[in-house]
């Protein structure tokens, strides 16, 4: 007789713990295909449609960066809180918060291009910084649950829109309801590129700049000796409140950040719709990810031609939510993947004779 | 449920036991035979096999080669529950119990015996009569979170005899208690004993293993060393055996007259509940000389160390550490001034679990020019840091990028204790550096403090073992209530009247 347990591992492995999120990806995809042949549709045509959707075509490929850059940068500054083990809840509301201050910007102030677009991006991080500021303060000073107070402050950011787009910023010149006017600078499109704008650069290199503090600089060090031991890290000299302030607040700006790129590269008009839900998405690469830099560049341009390859199939006649169901399916599979790499399963035999003993 | 009456056969014959894990070699055809109605001493340093083997005859491991015969009949236990089946049930030092719930519950939880339909005043009347019977009591009402930890003990036990032990594996029962708490633990033990059950004690403390048992085995390195009477033996020759060698730590003590290293004027401190926690302290180290400080624990010894090295903020009062007034200054400061910090939780105050090795063993200096130009870390320099300072510390780690908190917990002693000691140029503060350690790596720290002493800092010792201090200290300062009560020359320490000023009585204690 055979019995198989599951035994965890001694050591974590980065390339098992990756090929084991892929095939989770996989085994998702494969539920999904068999739920859509149940509902009597062909997966294989579906599959390759979601395909030519990204990679068919250079539009294709354009418009998932334009998708991915949100959620990259809005997975950046999860991921940077998350290696102090502090959750940001409330990138999509720095993200609001930063669009909406570029808006201000953008929409008062004509100036030279490249000129508006600096001023704007500064106010847009600040605005991010500012949004993340006091549940900042309070979880360093006060130890209050920074889950709560980020999350609660996007709904806040979203009632500040509205307000600005039906009230005194709404646009009364044109058409377009519930909205600002088009702000005076837009982000450029990369030569030779027809839709893509520079913006997408800035995930890229965050990316990079990243990947380097938490690989050889004191500042990732000590960031990553406060996420593993507060106390140790004060025992080790580290200020360690400040530290938190000011990692909070970089993270508030990348998501800001993050609202202006969309704003002033995509919509070009800040409404309350700006956001669709670039912070969870970001969110999920980010806890996907683990932490790992180079683990949300590919998660986060992965998730962004989902969504991509999930508009081109509601063109196609497939509803809403089986397309929502089908995302659900695959990053379920991953965050298993994710789990299932840090076991293994060991079978035992052994005779009856000594079972009979119990 | 009395035990019943053993026969002519041994309660348990363990022979040729073995087992190694992922290569190493944990036992290596250990025996050991187990008496009805003994208390049978397991003794042995860390790592020496004691838990594994407790481990492989309660059923938790199974043994690479080697056989357990249970009263007469073999077994090859594949999980606790065949072992408790046939009578063995083991009491692990980290406690099972769900602390939300009554101790009536806990004793009920998973048992196969607890009727399926069961009411409050049913499980505390079954519990009460399973108390009664084993002569063995704990309010069954009250619920696990509420009790002493000896209490909570007391619940483990009665939990696994309840299922019919007969053979009650404790592991390092004394380890968690109190010394009133452990003498109660001896006399539950005895009583045990008293019915006809077999008790074995895991324990690396020679003074209780001398009082509490019957017979002694004594495990070094995996393997079998001897089994005798515990009637004639004694604590040097058990320690000889446990060790393989025989040392005697020889101080010197000295009297300096040297400069003060640290000079602490009139400190005063609050604890982290805000009530104060130290008052008026006193006190002068000088390089070349440790200084004990007596006391019973939390009487501000872990709050002294703390203001010391910056960790706590002082009310009043002013510190100086080599002629600089370091009043105040931040744990960093004053790292940089040379004083270094084993701390009371060396594990979770002085480490990074999570973290690799190199990243601990860095945590102090990774802010020196050797180790970082600017913001840039120089990796390749920290790894050649990491592991000079492993060998030196002989720590066992398979590399320097595992993470610390694989280790045994020896191992993350010493690597903080030598990382502190490279800290402490001019003074290392040691909070109970010794406690939790077996002979041999007591020795080892105790060795490595006298070694910093010589080389000319000011060590500061602080442990609530009276003996340690009398061994290690050429001037003792003893604690009570946040107050130095008193200071002496090791000459003329007189154990009685430390004693006397531990337990706050400063006038008898300086009575003529």
């Amino acid at each position: 007789m055979n019995t198989i347990r599951f035994e965890r591992r001694a050591t974590s492995d980065a390339r098992r713990s990756a090929a084991f999120r892929v095939l989770g990806a996989v085994a998702g995809i494969l539920v999904a295909g068999l739920v859509l042949l149940i509902t009597s549709r062909n997966p294989f045509t579906l599959l390759g449609d979601a395909f030519d959707a990204n990679f068919g075509s250079q539009r294709g490929l354009e418009e998932t960066a334009i998708y991915a850059t949100p959620i990259l940068l809005n997975g950046l500054a999860v991921a940077l809180s998350l290696r102090m083990k502090i959750w940001n809840i409330g990138a999509d509301g720095q993200f609001l918060m930063g669009a909406w201050a570029a808006t201000g910007v953008g929409i008062h102030w004509a100036g030279p291009d490249p000129l508006v677009l600096l001023v704007m991006a500064l106010v847009g991080a600040a605005a991010g910084a500012a949004w993340i500021l006091i549940p900042a303060l309070a979880r360093a000073y006060w130890g209050v649950n920074e889950i709560i107070t980020t999350l609660l402050l996007n709904f806040v950011a979203l009632q500040l829109v509205l307000w600005a787009t039906l009230g005194f910023w709404r646009d009364t010149k044109s058409a377009v309801v519930q909205s600002a006017p088009p702000v005076s600078a837009n982000l450029p499109v990369f030569p030779g590129l027809d839709f893509l704008h520079i913006g997408f650069i800035a995930p890229l290199v965050l990316t990079a700049v990243l990947w380097w503090v938490f690989r050889s600089s004191t500042w990732g060090f000590e960031i990553d000796t406060i996420g593993g031991n507060p106390r140790a890290a004060a025992f080790a000299g580290i200020n360690v409140p400040v530290r938190i302030v000011l990692v909070m607040l970089c993270t508030g700006a990348i998501a800001g950040l993050s609202g202006m790129i969309h704003l002033s590269g995509y919509a070009f008009r800040l409404n309350g719709g700006i956001s669709t839900n670039y912070g969870l998405s970001g969110f999920i690469v980010a806890a996907l990810a683990g932490g790992s830099f180079i683990g949300l560049l590919v998660g986060g341009l992965f998730i962004a031609s989902m969504l991509h390859a999930g508009i081109t199939l509601q063109a196609k006649g497939l509803s809403t939510y089986i397309i929502l169901a089908i995302y659900g399916a695959i990053l379920l599979g991953i965050a298993i993947g994710e789990v299932a790499a840090r076991y293994r399963m060991v079978r035992e035999r052994y005779d009856p004779a000594t079972e009979a003993v119990r | 449920m009395n035990a019943e009456a053993p026969g002519a056969q041994n309660a348990v014959e363990a022979s040729g036991i073995t087992k190694s894990f992922g290569g190493a070699l944990a036992l290596d055809g250990v025996d050991l035979t187990l008496a009805w109605g003994e208390v049978h001493a397991l003794l042995g340093e860390n790592g020496a096999g004691k838990t594994t083997l407790s481990n492989i005859i309660a059923g938790i491991y199974r043994a690479d080669a080697g056989r357990v015969v249970v009263d007469g009949v073999e077994h090859q236990f594949r999980n606790p529950a065949q072992a408790i089946a046939a009578g063995i049930g083991m009491v692990h030092q980290h406690f099972r119990l769900v602390a939300p719930m009554s101790v009536a519950e806990n004793l009920h939880l998973g048992s196969p015996q607890t009727p399926r339909l069961v009411t409050e005043k049913i499980l505390v009347a079954r519990a009460r009569a399973l108390m009664d019977e084993l002569g063995l009591h704990v309010d069954p009402t009250a619920k696990i979170w509420q009790l002493s930890v000896g209490e909570q003990q007391r619940v483990e036990i009665l939990r696994v005899l309840s299922r019919g032990a007969r053979v009650l594996i404790l592991d390092e029962p004394t380890a968690v208690l109190t010394a009133q708490e452990a003498h109660d633990l001896f006399g539950v033990m005895r009583q045990l004993v008293a019915a006809g059950r077999t008790v074995v004690f895991i324990s690396h403390k020679l003074n209780e293993v001398l009082e509490v048992s019957d017979r002694i085995t004594v495990l070094r390195g995996g393997r079998h060393v001897v089994t005798r009477d515990t009637a004639g033996a004694t604590a040097r020759g058990l320690a000889r055996l446990m060790t393989g060698e025989e040392r005697e730590l020889d101080v010197t003590h000295r009297r300096i007259d040297g400069s003060a290293v640290l000079t602490l004027a009139g400190v005063s401190a609050r604890n982290s509940r805000g009530l104060i926690a130290l008052s008026q302290c006193d006190l002068v180290v000088r390089g070349g000389e440790i200084v004990g400080v007596a006391g019973v624990s939390g009487n501000g010894q872990t709050e002294l160390a703390e203001v010391i090295t910056g960790l706590r903020p002082l009310e009043g009062g002013t510190i100086t550490v080599d002629g600089t007034d370091l009043t105040n200054a931040s744990a960093r400061q004053i790292a940089a001034a040379g004083v270094g910090h084993i701390p009371e939780d060396r594990i979770g105050v002085g480490m990074v679990s999570s973290a690799p090795v190199k990243d601990n063993a860095v945590l102090r200096h990774y802010r020196t020019d050797e180790l970082s130009a600017g913001k840039q870390l120089k990796r390749t320099a920290v790894v050649r840091f990491a592991e000079r300072l492993v060998a030196a510390a002989r720590v066992q780690t398979r590399s320097v990028h595992t993470p610390a908190g694989q280790m045994s917990g020896g191992n993350q002693q010493r690597l903080v204790a030598h990382r502190e000691a490279l800290v402490g140029r001019r003074l290392l503060i040691a909070a109970h550096p010794t406690r939790g350690l077996d002979v041999l790596a007591t020795q080892e720290v105790q060795s490595a403090l006298i070694a910093r002493r010589d080389d000319g800092a000011g060590v500061l010792l602080i442990s609530d073992d009276l003996d340690e201090v009398l061994l290690m200290s050429d001037r003792i300062a003893v604690m009570y209530e946040g107050r130095i009560m008193g200071m002496f020359d090791r000459g003329d320490a007189d154990r009685a009247r430390i004693g006397l000023l531990m337990g706050g009585h400063a006038e008898e204690a300086f009575a003529p």
